[in-house]
């Protein structure tokens, strides 16, 4: 049974069988694609913020309050999930050997989508704002995140439900997986949350940001590369069972951890205690992710030199292997007292969210917009181009604000030194922060103006 | 058990289910139940037991003004909890008086709470009552009028708007003071 997933599937998944329509995948794709273009200006701006406090800080809806929550949102929900998503309604209707059940619901999905982005654009910078970290969006906002989740859900599992292969691939449990876990991680996060106060609501708040990144972005992320490594480099799969370690450790362990937000806060001990140890316990969920696409990679690393989407990918698992070791690495006290509240923390964030996360729905974009169109990708070169703007601007931006933060952390556990003093040290990092952030956008530029020009038919050069 | 996953969705389903709720429960619904401090307001009138004071609720005008930081996005530059740390409790202290570590009975009436994650700024746990409402007019217009090398955008539609200016001073000059830690009523108005 394991030896029908690891050879015949993956590697040559039965593409020609079925004609398939990608609709629902193209515009979830398309808009997700501008929206990383969008609201990559307002990433750039705040970062110019940090240094020239006061740029655009006279007039309300643009100060630094507004922005941020925009920025988030918009790369979290504008782009990314809205990517991954797209990437969904391609790769399951494949891996099942059947068309995608219904493309009306799926177009009906990504119309609401975009109300819904339009919808927090303007509430954002209205100063509409709930005040809570990732769940800042009102609550008519996320009645319909929820309606437009169901209508994602029900198209999926129904296509899962009529596959033509009995035995599922590990992508689609984790795209299965990560619509099951959204649906209760978000109604806790958005909804739960109304009816509690103070600590409580902070617990509450923590499980749902925590798992946002770790039962909605991780799933559907290791989805996309458990599907695109193979695919892109023509290898199948190392390991079924060492897949089966990494999903169903995840499923256990990831929701135990939300308390180490709050590590030497207002909330108990024993609490802080637990989250530390199943933190520490992701290293399990991790490594067998890890091992097993690099194990995939073993005498193919060659392929990198050609292929830009299998770079993003294992550049993408590189940047995950990192994130998740630092992640239980600070939920230890005595790390946690340096590096928590401090510039570290952005740069974890963006390595996760950005280096891993973004790197795999880029190399999916790239991979599946010119099977899409029938057409050969607009550039090779300018996709070369943005993997490297997005690569050094990248760790431009981690590694400055790591050795940033570290500085300020230590800084602070002095309490001779003025507060003061601790922001103006930290003025030289928030520069090539800055830098970093327009290498980034650069190489964002590109990969939006690659897609769209592809989509447009800018180059008419017939696919390959 | 796992293996019955390859080939049963309903199966599949139902076990990522059924492990994601053992964490999910134990660590949302429990916690509150086993540790009742996170819902009784702090109170304390004998100064034996330590520090004394009341939480009680915001009235109107602190209301309008919580309203107005949320609004701005105070919350993302700026902390409210003072961290078992004593790095957090001298640096956040006031005239030679440290700060009393933050604890969760001083926010049961937080609705949405503002602990925050990210300290651009101070923070801000045991602000109220360390400035007087015309250094915060100031501050608001432009910080770095008072101090050199601050990064905090200038909030002119705040500190021009008397109403607004009003209400969110007088949730700042609250902040902390759940706790009487100020030795003789030393706060500033």
């Amino acid at each position: 049974m394991q030896a029908q997933f690891s050879k015949a599937e993956v590697a040559s998944a039965p593409e020609g069988a079925v004609v398939h329509d990608d609709a629902t995948a193209k515009w979830f794709l398309i808009s997700s694609v501008t929206y990383f273009f969008i609201v990559g200006i307002i990433a750039v701006i705040i970062a110019a913020k940090f240094v020239w406090p006061d740029l655009m800080g006279t007039m309300s809806w643009l100060t630094y309050g507004r922005l941020r929550p925009l920025h988030v949102n918009g790369m979290l929900f504008g782009w990314l999930l809205a990517a991954d998503m797209g990437l969904a309604y391609y790769v399951i209707p494949r891996l099942c050997g059947v068309k995608l059940w219904s493309e009306k619901l799926g177009l009906a999905t990504a119309i609401l989508w975009n109300v819904i982005i339009l919808g927090a654009v303007v509430t954002l910078l209205a100063g509409l704002n709930q005040g809570w970290e990732y769940a800042e969006l009102p609550w008519y906002l996320d009645i319909l995140v929820v309606v437009a989740w169901i209508m994602f859900g029900v198209n999926i599992l129904m296509t899962v439900a009529s596959r033509k292969h009995q035995a599922m691939y590990v992508t689609i449990w984790y795209t299965m997986g990560c619509i099951l876990w959204t649906a209760f991680v978000y109604l806790t996060g958005n909804f739960a949350t109304l009816f509690t106060t103070g600590t409580n609501q902070a617990n509450l708040n923590w499980m749902y940001v925590h798992n946002a990144v770790g039962l909605i972005f991780t799933p559907i992320g290791l989805a996309i590369a458990y599907y695109f490594i193979p695919r892109a480099s023509s290898t199948p799969l190392h390991s079924h069972k060492l897949s089966m370690v990494g999903f169903w450790s995840l499923a256990f362990v990831y929701v135990w951890t939300g308390a180490h937000h709050m590590l030497h806060g207002p909330i108990s001990q024993w609490l802080q205690t637990i989250s530390i140890a199943f933190s520490v316990m992701l290293l399990i969920p991790v490594w067998a992710v890890v091992y097993n696409l690099f194990a995939t990679m073993k005498g193919q690393w060659h392929q990198l030199r050609e292929s830009v989407p299998l770079r993003f990918l294992m550049s993408g698992v590189v940047f995950y292997l990192l994130t998740c070791f630092q992640g239980p690495m600070h939920s230890l006290r005595t790390v946690n007292a340096i590096v928590s509240k401090t510039d570290w923390i952005p740069g974890h964030a963006h390595m996760a969210v950005l280096g891993c996360f973004s790197f795999f729905a880029i190399a999916g974009t790239y991979f599946v917009m010119p099977k899409i169109f029938g057409k050969a990708l607009h550039s090779e070169a300018l996709a070369n181009w943005s993997y490297w703007l997005l690569m050094v601007g990248g760790l431009g931006f981690f590694v400055t604000l790591w050795l940033g933060g570290f500085w300020q952390g230590w800084q602070w556990n002095n309490w001779s030194i003025p507060f003061i003093d601790t922001v103006i040290a930290l003025r030289p990092i928030w520069l090539v922060r800055f830098v970093s952030g327009v290498m980034m956008f650069a190489g964002i530029v590109l990969f939006a103006y690659n897609i769209l020009a592809t989509a447009l038919g800018a180059d008419e050069r017939a696919a390959a | 058990m796992f293996q019955k996953a390859d080939n049963n969705a309903l199966w599949a389903i139902g076990l990522s289910l059924a492990l994601f709720f053992i964490g999910g429960i134990l660590t949302t619904v429990v916690p509150p139940l086993v540790d009742t401090t996170w819902a009784k307001p702090f109170e304390n009138h004998d100064p034996a037991k330590g520090i004394t004071g009341k939480v009680v609720p915001l009235n109107d005008l602190q209301k309008k003004g919580r309203a107005i930081y949320v609004r701005e996005g105070c919350w993302y530059c700026h902390t409210q909890q003072i961290r078992t740390l004593l790095a957090d409790t001298k640096r956040y202290g006031w005239r030679g008086v440290d700060a009393p570590i933050s604890t969760p009975d001083e926010f049961v009436y937080d609705d949405p709470h503002m602990f925050g994650t990210k300290r651009t700024g101070p923070d801000l746990a045991r602000v109220g009552g360390k400035y007087d409402e015309q250094w915060h007019k100031t501050h608001f217009r432009n910080p770095r009028d008072l101090v050199k090398g601050s990064v905090m955008p200038p909030y002119p539609w705040i500190a021009n708007d008397p109403a607004e200016f009003k209400a969110l001073v007088a949730y700042l000059q609250n902040l902390g003071r759940g706790k009487d830690w100020r030795p003789a009523n030393d706060y500033e108005k």
